[in-house]
Order: C-alpha cells, then sequence, then structure tokens
C-alpha cells in the first residue's frame, strides 16, 4: 500500500528547544487522520514543518509526501503538490483582495501543472461557487485578504480556500477553535464535501467537537512531541471523558 | 521600460487661494536621487491640498522630501500621503512639517509616511511635526519604517503564490494609497526589479 504522506522519525526544534521529539505518522489516500493533544504538545509545530514555514529546523527524520522529500520544497512547490493548510490564526493581508489573492493562487498552481491560466469568466464563476458553499456573501470577494473579518469569518475563508485550490492533504490547524455551532457545520461541510477515495486530511485540535461531524478513520494523540497512542474513535471518546493526563 | 519620464510638478512655493484646491504628486523612480522641496500656503478659507508621492530605490539613490503645509485660513484641507521601499544603498529622508496658524479654525490636516527597507544598507529617517497654535482642529500624522511582513508572505507562499510574486504583491498594496491612477502596470514593472 503507498502513502501519501509517510513520516518518519521527526525532530523539530525552534532555536534551541526540541518540540518534535520523533514523529512518526502514515496517511493513506483517502484517510483523514485526527491529531489530539493538550496545548503546548507540539501540534502547530508539526503543521507548520510540513507546510515549510520559515525557523522551524529538522534535526532528524523525513516527510515523504506522495513518494518524494517534502522538506526539500518550498511552501508553494508544497502547495502545487496538493498541501494545504488552513491556519489557525489566519494573516491580514491590507491591500491585497480576495479576488487577486485567489487569482494568483489559483493561476500559479495551474502554471506549476503546466496548464493555462483559468479564463476570468471562469475563475469568477469558481469562486462564486465555492463562497456559496462555504456561505460567504458575495462582497467578500472584494474585501482585503482577513482584513475586518470576525473569527468565524477568518475560518470560513480558510475553507473557502481550501475548496478553491481542491487540495489532496489538507491540514487543518485548530480550525474549530472559537466557532460557534453553525460555523463549525460549514467547515465541517467543507472538509466532508472534500472527502474522496484520493483525498486525505489531518485535523489537529484540543477538542472532539469538529470530529462530531468529520468521522476521522484514525485518532493520534501527541503529548510532549511524540505520538502517545493510536486507534479509532474509542480514543476521543476516552480522551472526553479523562482527558490527556491518561496518556 | 517603454514609457517616458514622469513630469513631476515644480518644487517651490505654492500659494492656495479661498476655495482652490492644488493636487501635487511625485514618483522617484528607481536610479533617481532628488530632493523634493514644497511649501504650500493654504491663504484662504476653505482652500486644499494634497500630495501624494512614492519612491523607489534599489542602488545607491539618495531621495529628501521636505514638505510644510502652512494652514493660514479657517476651514482648510490637507493630506500627504508618502511611501515608498527603499533597497539597496538607498538613503531616504522625509521631513513634513504641518503649521496650523492661530486663526486656521476647522483645519483639517493628515500627513502619512509610510516606508520599507528592503536591505540592511539601506537607510531610512522620518521626521514628521505639527505645530498648532489653532484649537479646533483635525490632525494626524502617521510614520513608520518596516520591513515586508513575513506571516503575510508565508500565507501567500503557502497558497501557492512563488515567493517573488508574493513579494510583489505584497510592495503593491502597500504603495496602492500613492499609485497615480493609470500608472499602475508601470509602478509592478519597477516593482519587479527591485
Amino acid at each position: 500500500m503507498s502513502y501519501l504522506l509517510k513520516i518518519n522519525n521527526l525532530h523539530v526544534r525552534i532555536g534551541d528547544k526540541e518540540i518534535l521529539k520523533g514523529i512518526d505518522l502514515e496517511i493513506k489516500p483517502g484517510e483523514i487522520h485526527a491529531v489530539m493533544g493538550p496545548n503546548g504538545a507540539g501540534k502547530s509545530t508539526l503543521s507548520a514543518v510540513l507546510t515549510g514555514r520559515p525557523d522551524y529546523e529538522v534535526t532528524e527524520g523525513t516527510v515523504q509526501y506522495k513518494g518524494e522529500d517534502l522538506l526539500a520544497k518550498t511552501p508553494e512547490e508544497r502547495a502545487w503538490a496538493g498541501l494545504f493548510l488552513s491556519f489557525q490564526y489566519p494573516i491580514e493581508i491590507p491591500g491585497v483582495t480576495i479576488t487577486a489573492f485567489m487569482k494568483a493562487a489559483v493561476n500559479a498552481k495551474r502554471k506549476a501543472q503546466g496548464l493555462e491560466e483559468m479564463k476570468a469568466g471562469d475563475f469568477l464563476k469558481l469562486m462564486k461557487q465555492k463562497m456559496a458553499f462555504v456561505q460567504m456573501k458575495p462582497e467578500f470577494a472584494k474585501r482585503e485578504v482577513n482584513v475586518g473579518f470576525s473569527g468565524g469569518e477568518k475560518k470560513r475563508n480558510e475553507i473557502f480556500q481550501m475548496a478553491m485550490l481542491d487540495p489532496e492533504l489538507s491540514i487543518l490547524d485548530e480550525t474549530d477553535s472559537g466557532l460557534d455551532v453553525d460555523a463549525l457545520k460549514i467547515v465541517a461541510d467543507g472538509v466532508n464535501a472534500l472527502r474522496s477515495p484520493e483525498k486525505s486530511a489531518i485535523i489537529i485540535t484540543h477538542y472532539q467537537k469538529l470530529l462530531e461531524y468529520v468521522q476521522p478513520d484514525v485518532v493520534h494523540v501527541l503529548k510532549a512531541g511524540k505520538i502517545v497512542a493510536t486507534g479509532g474513535r474509542e480514543l476521543i471518546e476516552a480522551i472526553e471523558s479523562k482527558g490527556f493526563d491518561q496518556f | 521600460m517603454g514609457h517616458g519620464r514622469y513630469i513631476a510638478p515644480p518644487e517651490g512655493l505654492y500659494q492656495v487661494a479661498a476655495g482652490e484646491r492644488l493636487d501635487l504628486q511625485y514618483v522617484v523612480l528607481p536610479g533617481e536621487s532628488r530632493e523634493i522641496e514644497v511649501t504650500v500656503d493654504l491663504n484662504g478659507p476653505g482652500a486644499e491640498a494634497h500630495i501624494k508621492a512614492l519612491y523607489l530605490c534599489r542602488a545607491d539613490e539618495k531621495v529628501r522630501f521636505r514638505i510644510v503645509m502652512h494652514h493660514r485660513a479657517p476651514g482648510c484641507k490637507s493630506t500627504q500621503a508618502i511611501n515608498g521601499i527603499a533597497g539597496g544603498r538607498a538613503d531616504v529622508r522625509f521631513d513634513g512639517t504641518i503649521v496650523v496658524a492661530p486663526d486656521a479654525q476647522q483645519t483639517e490636516a493628515y500627513q502619512e509616511n509610510h516606508n520599507i527597507v528592503l536591505t540592511e544598507e539601506a537607510r531610512v529617517e522620518t521626521k514628521p511635526q505639527l505645530e498648532i497654535y489653532a484649537d479646533d482642529v483635525k490632525c494626524s500624522h502617521g510614520a513608520t519604517v518596516g520591513q515586508l511582513n513575513p506571516d503575510e508572505l508565508f500565507y501567500m507562499r503557502s497558497r501557492g503564490i512563488p515567493e517573488s510574486e508574493a513579494r510583489t504583491l505584497q510592495m503593491l498594496s502597500f504603495l496602492s494609497p500613492v499609485i497615480p491612477i493609470g500608472r499602475e502596470e508601470e509602478i509592478e514593472s519597477w516593482i519587479r526589479t527591485l
């Protein structure tokens, strides 16, 4: 069986501090994995290093994505290869509209795939369709990226971008934090709609809320930089009743 | 670049009479060293002056802005927006003063000077000053010297926008308040040379 993502003995540090202390994780096409853990476990570091954020130093281990060395690729090359991160704290980009931003992103990916730029009409149609899907009002197309957005609007914008870019591996970093139930359902619908035998996702969270709406195939518990338990949905229930101290 | 050099308005002293409006726009392109000295006298009630400037440096240019805005009559309005990007070993300085005379009540005066420094060798100094002698005025000034925001850059790259393209987008958005209408493409192509 071939893996979409294969993490082997990954050690990561920021400055002098080792955050990830030997992670092993294998994700097959079509699988949804939940990574749960308390604050400070290294969950966000894992998402950061997978997407190529600067300042994170890999000191040991490998990450293979579609059989290639993921860590050798730039952040944009990872995006072109189908990786997507829904940010825990989406970034505001004053002066750049969502339309301009997504157009640059979609066309850069098409260029990398040897395709022509999308026709303006087709692009706007796609935007409209995906915005409706995450229940973003059409006027957001002209808004500056995340500027003045509420917490829920920012997260919806992340899921909108995910839908636009149609990734093969989506990483949702605490996408559920700070969301009310309605917004949570929109996020869950977004993830569920992308489910297919080829597409996978990593849902990073320390609550079980989102996992009520998106059923993970595999659940991992990350604690102090290591995966300390792997299993099925029964792990979510165990965490809900007894917390992370039991691991 | 296939464009003629921009003819900037002359520098020096501008007198603006009651009810009149003055618009000045300056563009300093890479390779140009310039000293732009402008003094504006808003002499009559309701006079307005609006100054916009942008600069782009990538080598050892020396760029100076010295702007003095006198509000001498009531009900006048002025805005200043000076944004620029300093790369290479550029040396940039902005001195901007707004003076509101005792009689110049109901003055509105705004001044913004924002700068991005691309290299360790480039230098930018900004000195905004307000001298206000009237009490019924709306005045503000803002000055910043910073770098391209690395979080924005990573966010864009994580969406597949190549680093050079992301930087161009950042610089364009930073300059957008001061880019003359119709010259967006020309400025964009200059940005790509930084």
